[in-house]
Protein backbone atom coordinates (compact mmCIF):
# COMPACT_ATOMS: atom_id res chain seq x y z
CA UNK A 1 0.00 0.00 0.00
CA UNK A 2 2.56 2.44 1.24
CA UNK A 3 4.86 1.83 -2.03
CA UNK A 4 1.93 2.53 -4.10
CA UNK A 5 0.97 5.67 -2.64
CA UNK A 6 4.44 6.47 -2.93
CA UNK A 7 4.86 6.13 -6.79
CA UNK A 8 1.28 7.57 -7.39
CA UNK A 9 2.61 10.71 -5.17
CA UNK A 10 5.91 10.78 -7.49
CA UNK A 11 3.51 10.34 -10.77
CA UNK A 12 1.38 13.35 -9.86
CA UNK A 13 4.31 15.25 -8.77
CA UNK A 14 6.25 15.40 -11.51
CA UNK A 15 3.08 15.64 -13.99
CA UNK A 16 1.92 18.53 -11.78
CA UNK A 17 5.31 20.10 -12.38
CA UNK A 18 4.87 19.83 -15.96
CA UNK A 19 1.55 20.90 -16.05
CA UNK A 20 2.89 24.26 -14.21
CA UNK A 21 6.51 25.17 -15.31
CA UNK A 22 4.70 23.55 -19.33
CA UNK A 23 7.91 21.31 -19.67
CA UNK A 24 7.20 18.25 -21.39
CA UNK A 25 10.54 16.55 -19.30
CA UNK A 26 9.31 16.30 -16.52
CA UNK A 27 5.64 14.00 -17.76
CA UNK A 28 8.74 12.05 -19.71
CA UNK A 29 10.48 11.55 -16.31
CA UNK A 30 6.73 10.26 -14.94
CA UNK A 31 6.27 7.74 -18.01
CA UNK A 32 8.16 4.68 -16.05
CA UNK A 33 6.87 5.58 -12.91
CA UNK A 34 3.73 5.13 -14.36
CA UNK A 35 4.63 2.19 -16.21
CA UNK A 36 5.22 0.96 -12.90
CA UNK A 37 2.38 1.62 -11.33
CA UNK A 38 0.45 0.38 -14.12
CA UNK A 39 1.83 -2.87 -14.10
CA UNK A 40 1.49 -3.01 -10.77
CA UNK A 41 -2.13 -3.09 -10.49
CA UNK A 42 -2.40 -4.32 -13.75
CA UNK A 43 -1.40 -7.80 -12.15
CA UNK A 44 -2.16 -7.51 -8.76
CA UNK A 45 -3.84 -10.33 -7.11
CA UNK A 46 -7.59 -11.03 -6.92
CA UNK A 47 -9.46 -12.18 -3.80
CA UNK A 48 -7.52 -15.43 -2.67
CA UNK A 49 -9.08 -18.35 -2.70
CA UNK A 50 -7.13 -20.79 -1.48
CA UNK A 51 -7.38 -24.13 0.61
CA UNK A 52 -4.96 -24.58 3.63
CA UNK A 53 -4.61 -27.88 5.08
CA UNK A 54 -1.72 -28.35 8.32
CA UNK A 55 -1.29 -31.99 9.52
CA UNK A 56 1.01 -33.22 11.97
CA UNK A 57 3.07 -35.78 11.99
CA UNK A 58 1.75 -36.65 15.63
CA UNK A 59 -0.19 -34.75 17.70
CA UNK A 60 0.80 -36.17 21.11
CA UNK A 61 4.74 -36.34 21.83
CA UNK A 62 6.85 -35.80 24.72
CA UNK A 63 9.58 -33.36 24.97
CA UNK A 64 12.13 -32.86 22.40
CA UNK A 65 10.74 -34.84 19.75
CA UNK A 66 10.47 -34.07 16.78
CA UNK A 67 6.84 -33.20 14.97
CA UNK A 68 6.92 -32.86 11.69
CA UNK A 69 4.25 -30.28 10.17
CA UNK A 70 2.92 -30.38 6.91
CA UNK A 71 1.02 -27.42 4.92
CA UNK A 72 -0.54 -27.79 1.06
CA UNK A 73 -1.90 -24.92 0.11
CA UNK A 74 -3.95 -25.65 -3.24
CA UNK A 75 -4.79 -22.13 -5.40
CA UNK A 76 -8.81 -22.34 -6.35
CA UNK A 77 -8.81 -18.37 -7.71
CA UNK A 78 -6.58 -16.83 -10.24
CA UNK A 79 -2.65 -17.16 -10.52
CA UNK A 80 -0.83 -15.89 -7.71
CA UNK A 81 2.84 -14.11 -8.35
CA UNK A 82 4.34 -14.14 -4.93
CA UNK A 83 2.19 -16.02 -2.09
CA UNK A 84 4.28 -15.38 1.32
CA UNK A 85 2.61 -17.78 3.55
CA UNK A 86 3.63 -17.84 7.53
CA UNK A 87 2.20 -20.72 9.69
CA UNK A 88 1.98 -18.89 12.89
CA UNK A 89 3.35 -21.03 15.48
CA UNK A 90 2.82 -20.93 19.40
CA UNK A 91 5.42 -19.00 21.27
CA UNK A 92 8.01 -21.89 23.10
CA UNK A 93 8.15 -24.53 20.06
CA UNK A 94 11.58 -24.05 18.27
CA UNK A 95 11.19 -25.03 14.43
CA UNK A 96 14.36 -27.46 14.66
CA UNK A 97 14.10 -28.43 10.35
CA UNK A 98 12.90 -25.89 7.56
CA UNK A 99 10.99 -22.99 7.71
CA UNK A 100 6.96 -22.22 8.54
CA UNK A 101 7.49 -18.80 6.40
CA UNK A 102 7.68 -19.74 2.46
CA UNK A 103 7.66 -17.35 -0.77
CA UNK A 104 6.33 -19.36 -3.47
CA UNK A 105 4.36 -18.80 -7.21
CA UNK A 106 1.30 -20.41 -7.20
CA UNK A 107 -0.61 -20.72 -10.23
CA UNK A 108 -4.57 -21.07 -10.53
CA UNK A 109 -5.34 -24.91 -9.47
CA UNK A 110 -2.12 -25.45 -8.86
CA UNK A 111 -1.13 -26.71 -5.31
CA UNK A 112 2.66 -26.42 -2.60
CA UNK A 113 3.52 -28.62 -0.28
CA UNK A 114 6.03 -27.96 2.18
CA UNK A 115 7.10 -29.21 5.47
CA UNK A 116 9.01 -28.19 8.66
CA UNK A 117 9.76 -30.21 12.21
CA UNK A 118 8.87 -28.31 15.33
CA UNK A 119 10.48 -29.45 19.20
CA UNK A 120 9.51 -27.84 22.30
CA UNK A 121 8.80 -27.54 26.03
CA UNK A 122 6.03 -29.39 28.04
CA UNK A 123 2.63 -27.94 27.19
CA UNK A 124 -0.20 -27.59 24.46
CA UNK A 125 -0.05 -25.99 21.92
CA UNK A 126 -2.38 -24.44 19.84
CA UNK A 127 -2.06 -23.83 15.96
CA UNK A 128 -4.65 -21.35 15.10
CA UNK A 129 -4.13 -19.23 11.81
CA UNK A 130 -1.67 -19.35 9.08
CA UNK A 131 -1.09 -15.77 7.50
CA UNK A 132 -1.18 -15.79 3.25
CA UNK A 133 -0.39 -12.68 1.73
CA UNK A 134 -0.31 -12.46 -1.83
CA UNK A 135 1.72 -9.75 -4.15
CA UNK A 136 2.01 -8.65 -7.09
CA UNK A 137 5.44 -8.85 -9.46
CA UNK A 138 6.71 -5.13 -7.93
CA UNK A 139 5.27 -5.69 -4.88
CA UNK A 140 2.83 -2.75 -5.40
CA UNK A 141 -0.37 -4.33 -4.44
CA UNK A 142 -0.63 -6.92 -1.37
CA UNK A 143 -3.68 -8.96 -0.08
CA UNK A 144 -3.51 -10.45 2.95
CA UNK A 145 -5.38 -12.61 4.91
CA UNK A 146 -6.00 -14.90 8.35
CA UNK A 147 -7.23 -18.44 7.30
CA UNK A 148 -7.95 -20.84 9.96
CA UNK A 149 -6.48 -23.84 10.17
CA UNK A 150 -6.53 -25.29 13.41
CA UNK A 151 -4.61 -27.93 15.55
CA UNK A 152 -3.34 -28.85 18.71
CA UNK A 153 0.09 -30.09 20.13
CA UNK A 154 0.28 -31.64 23.53
CA UNK A 155 3.31 -32.40 25.03
CA UNK A 156 3.05 -34.66 27.77
CA UNK A 157 5.86 -35.04 30.14
CA UNK A 158 7.98 -37.79 29.59
CA UNK A 159 8.25 -40.55 32.69
CA UNK A 160 9.19 -43.53 33.45
CA UNK A 161 6.41 -46.41 34.18
CA UNK A 162 5.91 -47.12 37.75
CA UNK A 163 5.47 -51.14 38.28
CA UNK A 164 3.50 -50.92 41.26
CA UNK A 165 2.19 -48.13 43.57
CA UNK A 166 1.06 -49.75 47.27
CA UNK A 167 -1.94 -47.64 48.79
CA UNK A 168 -4.16 -48.59 51.61
CA UNK A 169 -6.93 -46.15 51.63
CA UNK A 170 -9.67 -46.48 54.90
CA UNK A 171 -12.67 -47.01 51.92
CA UNK A 172 -12.52 -48.35 48.65
CA UNK A 173 -14.99 -48.86 45.58
CA UNK A 174 -17.52 -52.06 44.80
CA UNK A 175 -15.05 -52.76 41.54
CA UNK A 176 -12.57 -55.84 42.32
CA UNK A 177 -9.15 -54.13 42.03
CA UNK A 178 -5.49 -54.69 43.69
CA UNK A 179 -6.00 -52.62 47.13
CA UNK A 180 -6.97 -54.30 50.31
CA UNK A 181 -10.29 -53.47 51.46
CA UNK A 182 -9.97 -54.78 54.77
CA UNK A 183 -13.16 -56.73 54.39
CA UNK A 184 -13.28 -60.89 54.21
CA UNK A 185 -13.71 -62.42 50.93
CA UNK A 186 -12.32 -63.67 47.64
CA UNK A 187 -8.73 -62.90 47.55
CA UNK A 188 -4.75 -63.67 47.63
CA UNK A 189 -4.15 -62.60 51.32
CA UNK A 190 -5.06 -64.48 54.45
CA UNK A 191 -7.84 -62.10 56.61
CA UNK A 192 -9.31 -64.31 59.23
CA UNK A 193 -11.21 -67.34 60.18
CA UNK A 194 -14.96 -67.87 60.41
CA UNK A 195 -17.25 -70.42 60.87
CA UNK A 196 -18.08 -72.71 57.94
CA UNK A 197 -21.07 -71.38 55.65
CA UNK A 198 -22.86 -73.76 52.98
CA UNK A 199 -21.00 -72.59 49.52
CA UNK A 200 -18.01 -72.05 51.26
CA UNK A 201 -14.72 -74.40 48.95
CA UNK A 202 -14.10 -76.86 51.06
CA UNK A 203 -10.49 -76.08 49.85
CA UNK A 204 -11.20 -73.01 52.09
CA UNK A 205 -11.73 -74.96 55.44
CA UNK A 206 -8.80 -74.31 57.76
CA UNK A 207 -8.38 -77.67 59.14
CA UNK A 208 -6.10 -77.41 62.22
CA UNK A 209 -8.41 -74.90 63.61
CA UNK A 210 -11.81 -77.20 63.04
CA UNK A 211 -10.03 -80.04 64.01
CA UNK A 212 -9.87 -77.97 67.99
CA UNK A 213 -13.68 -77.28 67.61
CA UNK A 214 -16.05 -80.51 67.66
CA UNK A 215 -19.41 -79.33 66.53
CA UNK A 216 -18.27 -76.95 63.52
CA UNK A 217 -15.82 -76.74 60.47
CA UNK A 218 -14.02 -73.14 60.17
CA UNK A 219 -12.81 -71.75 56.88
CA UNK A 220 -10.35 -69.38 55.58
CA UNK A 221 -10.91 -65.86 54.81
CA UNK A 222 -8.95 -63.81 52.62
CA UNK A 223 -9.09 -60.30 52.40
CA UNK A 224 -11.10 -59.00 49.16
CA UNK A 225 -8.97 -56.52 47.18
CA UNK A 226 -10.66 -53.32 45.36
CA UNK A 227 -10.18 -50.01 43.64
CA UNK A 228 -9.45 -47.55 45.69
CA UNK A 229 -10.47 -43.40 44.82
CA UNK A 230 -7.53 -41.59 44.49
CA UNK A 231 -6.76 -37.69 44.37
CA UNK A 232 -3.31 -36.55 43.39
CA UNK A 233 -2.44 -33.33 44.23
CA UNK A 234 0.21 -31.22 41.82
CA UNK A 235 1.64 -28.48 43.93
CA UNK A 236 2.55 -25.63 41.48
CA UNK A 237 2.28 -22.70 43.63
CA UNK A 238 5.76 -20.30 42.74
CA UNK A 239 6.67 -20.36 46.39
CA UNK A 240 6.81 -23.90 46.54
CA UNK A 241 8.71 -24.44 43.43
CA UNK A 242 11.03 -21.51 42.02
CA UNK A 243 13.98 -21.60 43.54
CA UNK A 244 17.56 -20.01 43.07
CA UNK A 245 18.33 -18.28 39.85
CA UNK A 246 14.80 -19.10 38.98
CA UNK A 247 15.58 -22.61 39.06
CA UNK A 248 12.09 -24.55 38.70
CA UNK A 249 11.72 -27.93 40.45
CA UNK A 250 8.50 -27.75 39.02
CA UNK A 251 8.92 -30.37 36.09
CA UNK A 252 10.24 -32.90 38.32
CA UNK A 253 6.45 -32.79 39.88
CA UNK A 254 4.54 -32.88 36.85
CA UNK A 255 7.02 -35.97 35.98
CA UNK A 256 6.31 -37.25 39.29
CA UNK A 257 2.66 -36.94 39.10
CA UNK A 258 2.64 -38.38 35.53
CA UNK A 259 3.95 -41.57 36.43
CA UNK A 260 2.17 -41.83 39.60
CA UNK A 261 -1.30 -41.34 37.79
CA UNK A 262 -0.21 -43.76 35.45
CA UNK A 263 0.24 -46.38 37.77
CA UNK A 264 -2.94 -45.62 39.42
CA UNK A 265 -4.88 -46.25 36.64
CA UNK A 266 -2.72 -49.41 35.48
CA UNK A 267 -4.21 -50.27 38.55
CA UNK A 268 -7.93 -49.44 37.79
CA UNK A 269 -8.37 -46.92 40.32
CA UNK A 270 -10.61 -44.05 40.25
CA UNK A 271 -8.12 -41.14 39.74
CA UNK A 272 -8.99 -37.10 39.67
CA UNK A 273 -6.06 -34.68 39.56
CA UNK A 274 -5.91 -31.45 41.15
CA UNK A 275 -3.19 -28.52 39.81
CA UNK A 276 -3.19 -26.42 42.67
CA UNK A 277 -1.30 -22.68 41.92
CA UNK A 278 -2.76 -19.50 40.90
CA UNK A 279 -5.78 -21.28 40.80
CA UNK A 280 -7.22 -25.10 41.14
CA UNK A 281 -7.29 -27.06 38.12
CA UNK A 282 -9.32 -29.97 39.15
CA UNK A 283 -9.68 -32.78 36.62
CA UNK A 284 -12.55 -34.87 37.94
CA UNK A 285 -11.84 -38.42 38.70
CA UNK A 286 -12.27 -41.24 36.12
CA UNK A 287 -11.22 -44.66 34.94
CA UNK A 288 -8.87 -46.41 32.45
CA UNK A 289 -7.45 -44.92 29.24
CA UNK A 290 -9.66 -41.71 29.09
CA UNK A 291 -9.18 -40.53 31.91
CA UNK A 292 -4.81 -40.95 31.81
CA UNK A 293 -5.66 -38.46 28.57
CA UNK A 294 -7.56 -36.26 30.65
CA UNK A 295 -4.91 -36.20 33.22
CA UNK A 296 -2.25 -35.72 30.64
CA UNK A 297 -3.66 -32.73 29.02
CA UNK A 298 -4.08 -31.52 32.54
CA UNK A 299 -0.22 -31.70 32.77
CA UNK A 300 0.49 -30.16 29.53
CA UNK A 301 -0.98 -27.07 30.71
CA UNK A 302 0.22 -27.35 34.24
CA UNK A 303 2.63 -24.30 35.10
CA UNK A 304 3.89 -22.34 38.37
CA UNK A 305 1.77 -19.62 39.47
CA UNK A 306 1.47 -16.86 42.24
CA UNK A 307 -1.74 -16.24 43.85
CA UNK A 308 -2.61 -14.70 47.28
CA UNK A 309 -5.46 -16.69 47.54
CA UNK A 310 -4.03 -20.07 47.37
CA UNK A 311 -0.36 -19.06 48.56
CA UNK A 312 -0.97 -21.66 51.21
CA UNK A 313 -2.50 -25.10 50.98
CA UNK A 314 -5.93 -23.94 52.75
CA UNK A 315 -7.65 -24.18 49.88
CA UNK A 316 -7.53 -28.19 49.95
CA UNK A 317 -10.98 -28.76 50.15
CA UNK A 318 -11.99 -32.15 51.75
CA UNK A 319 -15.48 -31.90 49.27
CA UNK A 320 -12.76 -32.04 46.51
CA UNK A 321 -12.22 -36.00 47.23
CA UNK A 322 -14.58 -38.81 48.46
CA UNK A 323 -14.38 -39.78 52.06
CA UNK A 324 -11.10 -41.37 53.43
CA UNK A 325 -9.67 -41.86 50.07
CA UNK A 326 -6.15 -41.73 49.40
CA UNK A 327 -4.49 -38.58 48.38
CA UNK A 328 -1.23 -38.49 47.32
CA UNK A 329 0.49 -34.63 47.27
CA UNK A 330 3.71 -34.07 45.26
CA UNK A 331 5.29 -30.72 47.16
CA UNK A 332 8.63 -30.04 47.98
CA UNK A 333 6.21 -28.78 51.42
CA UNK A 334 6.90 -25.66 52.66
CA UNK A 335 5.89 -24.96 57.02
CA UNK A 336 2.51 -23.46 56.57
CA UNK A 337 2.08 -26.91 55.21
CA UNK A 338 1.68 -29.12 57.68
CA UNK A 339 -1.45 -28.28 59.02
CA UNK A 340 -3.80 -28.44 56.49
CA UNK A 341 -2.10 -31.72 55.89
CA UNK A 342 -2.83 -32.91 59.32
CA UNK A 343 -5.85 -31.62 59.41
CA UNK A 344 -6.55 -34.11 55.57
CA UNK A 345 -5.15 -36.68 57.83
CA UNK A 346 -7.60 -35.98 61.01
CA UNK A 347 -11.12 -36.22 58.73
CA UNK A 348 -9.45 -39.96 57.57
CA UNK A 349 -8.30 -39.63 53.85
CA UNK A 350 -4.57 -41.93 53.78
CA UNK A 351 -1.98 -38.76 52.74
CA UNK A 352 0.84 -39.66 50.97
CA UNK A 353 3.01 -36.88 50.08
CA UNK A 354 6.16 -37.71 47.71
CA UNK A 355 8.25 -34.63 47.88
CA UNK A 356 11.11 -33.44 45.88
CA UNK A 357 13.98 -32.67 47.56
CA UNK A 358 14.42 -28.41 46.96
CA UNK A 359 17.44 -28.91 49.40
CA UNK A 360 19.72 -30.91 47.37
CA UNK A 361 18.46 -29.25 43.77
CA UNK A 362 19.21 -25.82 44.95
CA UNK A 363 22.47 -26.93 45.94
CA UNK A 364 23.42 -28.41 42.29
CA UNK A 365 23.33 -24.78 41.42
CA UNK A 366 25.09 -22.96 44.53
CA UNK A 367 29.09 -22.88 44.33
CA UNK A 368 30.16 -24.91 47.20
CA UNK A 369 30.86 -22.89 50.27
CA UNK A 370 30.78 -22.60 54.04
CA UNK A 371 28.04 -20.47 54.33
CA UNK A 372 26.03 -22.29 51.34
CA UNK A 373 26.88 -25.31 53.29
CA UNK A 374 25.64 -23.61 56.71
CA UNK A 375 22.58 -22.42 54.98
CA UNK A 376 22.14 -26.07 54.04
CA UNK A 377 22.08 -27.66 57.21
CA UNK A 378 19.83 -24.91 58.52
CA UNK A 379 17.66 -25.44 55.92
CA UNK A 380 17.47 -29.38 55.97
CA UNK A 381 17.47 -29.31 59.92
CA UNK A 382 14.12 -27.56 59.08
CA UNK A 383 12.74 -29.46 56.53
CA UNK A 384 13.76 -32.47 58.47
CA UNK A 385 11.85 -31.29 61.61
CA UNK A 386 8.45 -30.67 59.15
CA UNK A 387 8.96 -34.23 57.63
CA UNK A 388 8.74 -35.73 61.11
CA UNK A 389 5.54 -33.59 62.44
CA UNK A 390 4.03 -34.86 59.33
CA UNK A 391 4.90 -38.60 60.06
CA UNK A 392 3.83 -38.71 63.55
CA UNK A 393 0.83 -37.76 62.23
CA UNK A 394 0.53 -40.37 60.31
CA UNK A 395 1.25 -39.14 56.93
CA UNK A 396 4.14 -41.08 54.93
CA UNK A 397 6.16 -38.52 53.08
CA UNK A 398 9.01 -39.83 50.65
CA UNK A 399 12.10 -37.45 49.80
CA UNK A 400 12.79 -37.70 46.45
CA UNK A 401 16.52 -36.73 45.16
CA UNK A 402 15.04 -35.51 41.92
CA UNK A 403 18.65 -36.24 40.16
CA UNK A 404 17.81 -39.41 40.45
CA UNK A 405 14.61 -40.64 38.13
CA UNK A 406 11.74 -41.86 39.62
CA UNK A 407 11.00 -45.02 39.07
CA UNK A 408 14.99 -45.45 40.35
CA UNK A 409 14.43 -43.06 43.75
CA UNK A 410 11.29 -43.70 45.48
CA UNK A 411 10.29 -47.15 43.24
CA UNK A 412 11.13 -49.31 45.39
CA UNK A 413 9.34 -47.43 48.37
CA UNK A 414 6.18 -46.78 46.93
CA UNK A 415 5.92 -50.52 45.99
CA UNK A 416 6.99 -51.69 50.06
CA UNK A 417 4.41 -48.92 51.39
CA UNK A 418 1.56 -52.02 51.77
CA UNK A 419 3.71 -52.58 55.01
CA UNK A 420 4.71 -49.02 55.97
CA UNK A 421 0.72 -47.93 55.90
CA UNK B 1 21.85 -12.01 -8.23
CA UNK B 2 19.56 -9.50 -6.67
CA UNK B 3 22.13 -8.10 -4.62
CA UNK B 4 24.31 -7.94 -7.79
CA UNK B 5 21.54 -5.77 -9.88
CA UNK B 6 20.65 -3.35 -7.20
CA UNK B 7 24.00 -2.79 -6.68
CA UNK B 8 24.87 -2.01 -10.23
CA UNK B 9 21.12 -0.29 -10.65
CA UNK B 10 22.66 2.17 -7.45
CA UNK B 11 25.89 2.76 -9.10
CA UNK B 12 24.42 3.48 -12.69
CA UNK B 13 21.57 5.92 -10.99
CA UNK B 14 24.66 8.09 -9.39
CA UNK B 15 27.10 8.14 -12.12
CA UNK B 16 24.82 8.89 -14.56
CA UNK B 17 23.39 12.04 -12.87
CA UNK B 18 26.84 13.03 -11.62
CA UNK B 19 28.02 12.47 -15.19
CA UNK B 20 25.23 14.89 -16.64
CA UNK B 21 25.72 17.06 -14.08
CA UNK B 22 29.32 17.34 -15.16
CA UNK B 23 28.96 18.19 -18.61
CA UNK B 24 27.19 21.11 -17.59
CA UNK B 25 30.40 22.23 -15.21
CA UNK B 26 27.97 21.75 -12.42
CA UNK B 27 31.05 19.45 -10.77
CA UNK B 28 30.67 20.49 -6.79
CA UNK B 29 26.87 19.14 -7.66
CA UNK B 30 28.06 15.70 -9.56
CA UNK B 31 30.54 15.24 -5.99
CA UNK B 32 27.87 15.46 -3.94
CA UNK B 33 25.50 13.04 -6.12
CA UNK B 34 28.34 10.57 -6.31
CA UNK B 35 28.64 10.87 -2.43
CA UNK B 36 24.87 10.57 -2.07
CA UNK B 37 25.37 7.06 -4.23
CA UNK B 38 28.17 5.59 -1.70
CA UNK B 39 25.78 6.33 0.94
CA UNK B 40 22.67 4.08 -0.69
CA UNK B 41 25.43 1.69 -1.14
CA UNK B 42 26.67 1.72 2.55
CA UNK B 43 22.64 2.16 3.45
CA UNK B 44 22.19 -1.33 1.50
CA UNK B 45 25.14 -2.67 3.34
CA UNK B 46 24.13 -1.56 7.06
CA UNK B 47 20.01 -2.30 6.02
CA UNK B 48 18.71 1.45 6.75
CA UNK B 49 15.65 0.47 5.26
CA UNK B 50 14.64 4.54 5.40
CA UNK B 51 17.69 5.69 2.82
CA UNK B 52 15.78 3.85 -0.30
CA UNK B 53 12.70 5.71 -0.01
CA UNK B 54 14.14 9.04 0.32
CA UNK B 55 17.07 8.36 -1.97
CA UNK B 56 14.57 7.61 -4.63
CA UNK B 57 13.30 11.12 -4.46
CA UNK B 58 16.37 12.86 -3.97
CA UNK B 59 17.72 10.86 -7.62
CA UNK B 60 14.21 11.73 -9.08
CA UNK B 61 14.33 15.32 -8.39
CA UNK B 62 17.51 15.39 -9.13
CA UNK B 63 16.82 13.94 -12.36
CA UNK B 64 14.13 16.65 -12.47
CA UNK B 65 16.39 19.59 -11.99
CA UNK B 66 18.42 18.55 -14.83
CA UNK B 67 15.58 18.20 -17.22
CA UNK B 68 14.75 21.93 -15.91
CA UNK B 69 17.93 23.28 -16.55
CA UNK B 70 18.18 21.60 -19.91
CA UNK B 71 20.70 18.46 -19.50
CA UNK B 72 21.48 16.08 -21.35
CA UNK B 73 17.93 14.05 -21.20
CA UNK B 74 19.61 10.62 -21.59
CA UNK B 75 21.51 10.95 -18.47
CA UNK B 76 18.97 12.13 -16.44
CA UNK B 77 16.60 9.57 -17.46
CA UNK B 78 18.87 6.63 -16.59
CA UNK B 79 19.51 8.23 -13.09
CA UNK B 80 16.10 8.88 -12.25
CA UNK B 81 14.91 4.81 -13.92
CA UNK B 82 17.98 3.63 -12.32
CA UNK B 83 17.12 4.99 -9.10
CA UNK B 84 13.11 3.33 -9.53
CA UNK B 85 15.55 -0.01 -10.31
CA UNK B 86 17.19 0.16 -7.29
CA UNK B 87 14.20 1.23 -5.23
CA UNK B 88 12.64 -1.94 -6.20
CA UNK B 89 15.32 -4.30 -6.05
CA UNK B 90 15.81 -3.00 -2.33
CA UNK B 91 12.18 -4.20 -1.55
CA UNK B 92 12.54 -7.08 -3.11
CA UNK B 93 15.19 -8.46 -1.70
CA UNK B 94 13.62 -7.64 1.35
CA UNK B 95 10.44 -10.13 0.49
CA UNK B 96 13.23 -12.51 -0.34
CA UNK B 97 14.31 -12.82 2.64
CA UNK B 98 11.43 -14.52 3.76
CA UNK B 99 11.93 -17.19 1.50
CA UNK B 100 13.18 -20.75 3.07
CA UNK B 101 15.79 -22.67 1.31
CA UNK B 102 13.95 -25.00 -0.06
CA UNK B 103 11.61 -22.34 -2.14
CA UNK B 104 12.53 -21.53 -6.29
CA UNK B 105 14.54 -18.24 -5.09
CA UNK B 106 16.12 -18.35 -8.09
CA UNK B 107 13.13 -18.81 -10.39
CA UNK B 108 11.30 -15.49 -8.45
CA UNK B 109 14.41 -13.63 -8.86
CA UNK B 110 14.88 -14.45 -12.65
CA UNK B 111 11.18 -13.36 -13.31
CA UNK B 112 11.51 -10.57 -11.34
CA UNK B 113 14.38 -9.32 -12.73
CA UNK B 114 13.23 -10.34 -16.28
CA UNK B 115 10.14 -7.87 -16.15
CA UNK B 116 11.79 -5.14 -14.47
CA UNK B 117 14.53 -4.98 -16.74
CA UNK B 118 11.87 -4.83 -19.44
CA UNK B 119 9.55 -2.48 -17.39
CA UNK B 120 12.67 0.17 -17.27
CA UNK B 121 13.53 -0.77 -21.06
CA UNK B 122 10.28 0.30 -22.05
CA UNK B 123 10.21 3.40 -19.83
CA UNK B 124 13.19 4.76 -21.05
CA UNK B 125 12.42 4.09 -24.75
CA UNK B 126 8.96 5.86 -24.33
CA UNK B 127 10.87 8.72 -22.27
CA UNK B 128 13.04 9.37 -25.30
CA UNK B 129 10.21 8.74 -27.80
CA UNK B 130 8.09 11.74 -25.91
CA UNK B 131 11.73 13.87 -25.94
CA UNK B 132 11.98 13.17 -29.40
CA UNK B 133 8.26 14.06 -30.42
CA UNK B 134 8.78 17.26 -28.55
CA UNK B 135 4.85 17.91 -28.00
CA UNK B 136 4.18 21.44 -27.90
CA UNK B 137 2.06 22.18 -24.68
CA UNK B 138 -1.15 23.72 -26.83
CA UNK B 139 -4.42 24.53 -24.45
CA UNK B 140 -6.21 21.21 -25.44
CA UNK B 141 -3.36 19.02 -24.68
CA UNK B 142 -2.86 21.14 -20.98
CA UNK B 143 -6.84 20.74 -20.46
CA UNK B 144 -6.85 16.71 -21.44
CA UNK B 145 -3.82 16.62 -18.34
CA UNK B 146 -5.99 18.05 -16.03
CA UNK B 147 -8.53 16.13 -16.28
CA UNK B 148 -6.47 12.87 -16.51
CA UNK B 149 -4.82 13.57 -13.44
CA UNK B 150 -7.99 14.71 -12.10
CA UNK B 151 -9.96 11.64 -13.02
CA UNK B 152 -6.78 9.59 -11.39
CA UNK B 153 -6.60 11.63 -8.60
CA UNK B 154 -10.29 10.52 -7.78
CA UNK B 155 -9.90 7.10 -8.46
CA UNK B 156 -6.86 7.34 -6.17
CA UNK B 157 -8.84 8.75 -3.38
CA UNK B 158 -11.61 6.46 -3.30
CA UNK B 159 -9.53 3.80 -3.90
CA UNK B 160 -7.65 4.86 -0.65
CA UNK B 161 -11.04 5.01 0.89
CA UNK B 162 -11.57 1.85 0.31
Amino acid sequence: MYRSILLAAFVYGLLLTGLIALRGEFIALAIPFMLYLLYGFWSAPEEMDLRIERSLSNDRTTPDSEIVVTITVTNHGSDIEELFLNDNIPPNLTVRIGSPRHLFRLPKGSSHTFTYTVTGPRGSYPFETISVAAVDLFGVNRHEQFIRAKDRLFIFPEFRRLKHVSIRPRRTRVYAGSIPARVGGSGTEFFGVREYQFGDSPRTINWRVSARHDENLYSNEYQQERVADVGLVLDARTRANLLHHNQSIFESSVTAIAALSDAFLNQGNRVGLLVYGNYLGWTLPGYGKIQRERIMQALAHAEIGVSSVFAGLEHLSPRMFPPESQIVLVSSLVNDDLNVLVQLRGRGYQVLVISPDPVKFELGFLPPSSQVNLAARVIRMERDLLIHRLERAGIHVIEWDVSIPLDQAVGPVLMRQRRVL
Amino acid sequence: MTLTALISSIVICSISLAYGFALRGFTSFAIWILIFGVGWLIAVWQEWKWYTPVALFLATVAAAFGLWFGFIPGWMFAGGIFALFAWDMSDFRQRLRLMAKDDDTRGIERRHLLRISLLAMLGLFLASITMLVNVQFTFEWKALLVIVILLGLGQLVGWLKR
